[in-house]
């Protein structure tokens, strides 16, 4: 009789929340661990910036989505990304990708930042890009009226 | 209801045909109404991507550094900045470059990560708050509490202990285990 119950009581169950859903939690949960090694990563990110198709959305989206994970960018990305922002005429977002990167080295900045300007160097001579020091903005420009004043 | 049927039917639909119905409501004009009030303050600003929740705003923040639209809207010496932008990078000077920053920008990482120094002000009103406590609880006890009673008195609280010890109270750990009763004194 309990084991009839306790049947029917699965039957029940399973028909409330669906095989199908049950199915989909575990492929959820089986994707969040990514086989990817870093050097795919890398590749990944570089072939994305180095394609020839690619708009500004795309880079944008691909630039913060990278400056948002717990890591500093391969200088390859780093250049993959400077040469798309060339390619794109966007001049303003080369700057703003520096920066970002400079961002993410954290507390780390002395160290990494100095070996990424020397890796990269090559790539801003050459498209005529400057290091956001070199403008003058590692230090603060401008500073920006309260909203309550204006 | 309506709204939970609906969400249940699109459950139901293949990812094809849910983007559809979205922008079918898009057409029929039930635009959501925050979204067409960020369209209307944009101006003829550029839109130039996703931003950090797809809506046409512009915010300097440190973790999503690309904002979805321009800053500054796209005035003719912009636009001629722009055309200029298309040709080698070598031939703009610095000054130029930093006017093309800025139209698309408004602030750099370091001017957005500047110290504020409002955390002085919150300091300064907290430690207000506190003085004003404390004040208040001085005032309240000279004119609104009653004084304290008879029994705070040292005469009253030795009557107190005496008596506990007479009536032996806590006699294994507690205070009548601590009282020699022979010799009339706290054991050592």
């Amino acid at each position: 009789m309990l084991r009839a119950a306790a049947g029917q009581l699965s039957q029940v169950i399973r028909g409330s929340f669906g095989v199908s859903r049950l199915a989909a939690i575990g492929a959820v949960r089986n994707s969040s661990h990514s086989t990817e090694t870093d050097a795919e990563f890398d590749a990944r990110y570089e072939a994305y910036f180095n394609r020839n198709e690619i708009d500004g959305w795309e880079a944008r989206k691909a630039m913060n989505d990278l400056l948002g994970m717990d890591l500093v960018p391969e200088p390859k990305i780093v250049i993959a990304g400077l040469k798309a922002c060339r390619r794109l005429n966007d001049y303003a977002l080369a700057i703003r990708w520096l920066e970002g990167i400079k961002d993410s080295c954290g507390p780390h900045v002395d160290t990494i930042w100095p070996y990424m300007v020397q890796e990269i160097r090559p790539t801003l001579t050459e498209l005529g890009i400057e290091t956001p020091e070199e403008l003058g903005y590692n230090q603060p420009e401008l500073a920006l009226k309260s909203v309550y004043e204006l | 209801m309506a709204s939970r049927m609906m969400a249940l039917a699109l459950r139901h639909q293949p990812a094809a045909s849910k983007t559809s119905l979205i922008v079918r409501a898009a057409h029929s004009g039930s635009v959501n109404p925050h979204l067409a009030e960020k369209l209307e303050k944009l101006g003829n600003r550029d839109v130039v991507g996703f931003g950090w929740n797809g809506e046409p705003t512009y915010y300097d923040r440190p973790d999503f550094p690309m904002p979805a639209i321009r800053f500054k809207e796209n005035t003719p010496d912009v636009l001629a900045l722009r055309a200029k932008e298309k040709e080698d990078w070598k031939k703009l000077s610095i000054q130029e470059k930093k006017a093309l920053y800025r139209a698309s920008f408004c602030q750099t990482f370091a001017e957005m990560k500047y110290p504020t120094g409002e955390w002085k002000m919150h300091l300064g009103n907290t430690l207000i708050v506190f003085a004003l406590a404390i004040y208040i609880s001085l005032w309240m006890a000279a004119y609104i509490y009653d004084p304290d009673p008879i029994s705070f008195d040292e005469e009253h609280q030795k009557a107190q202990l005496k008596r506990m010890l007479t009536l032996e109270v806590n006699p294994i750990h507690g205070l009548s285990a601590n009282w020699d009763y022979e010799n009339k004194r706290w054991k050592k």
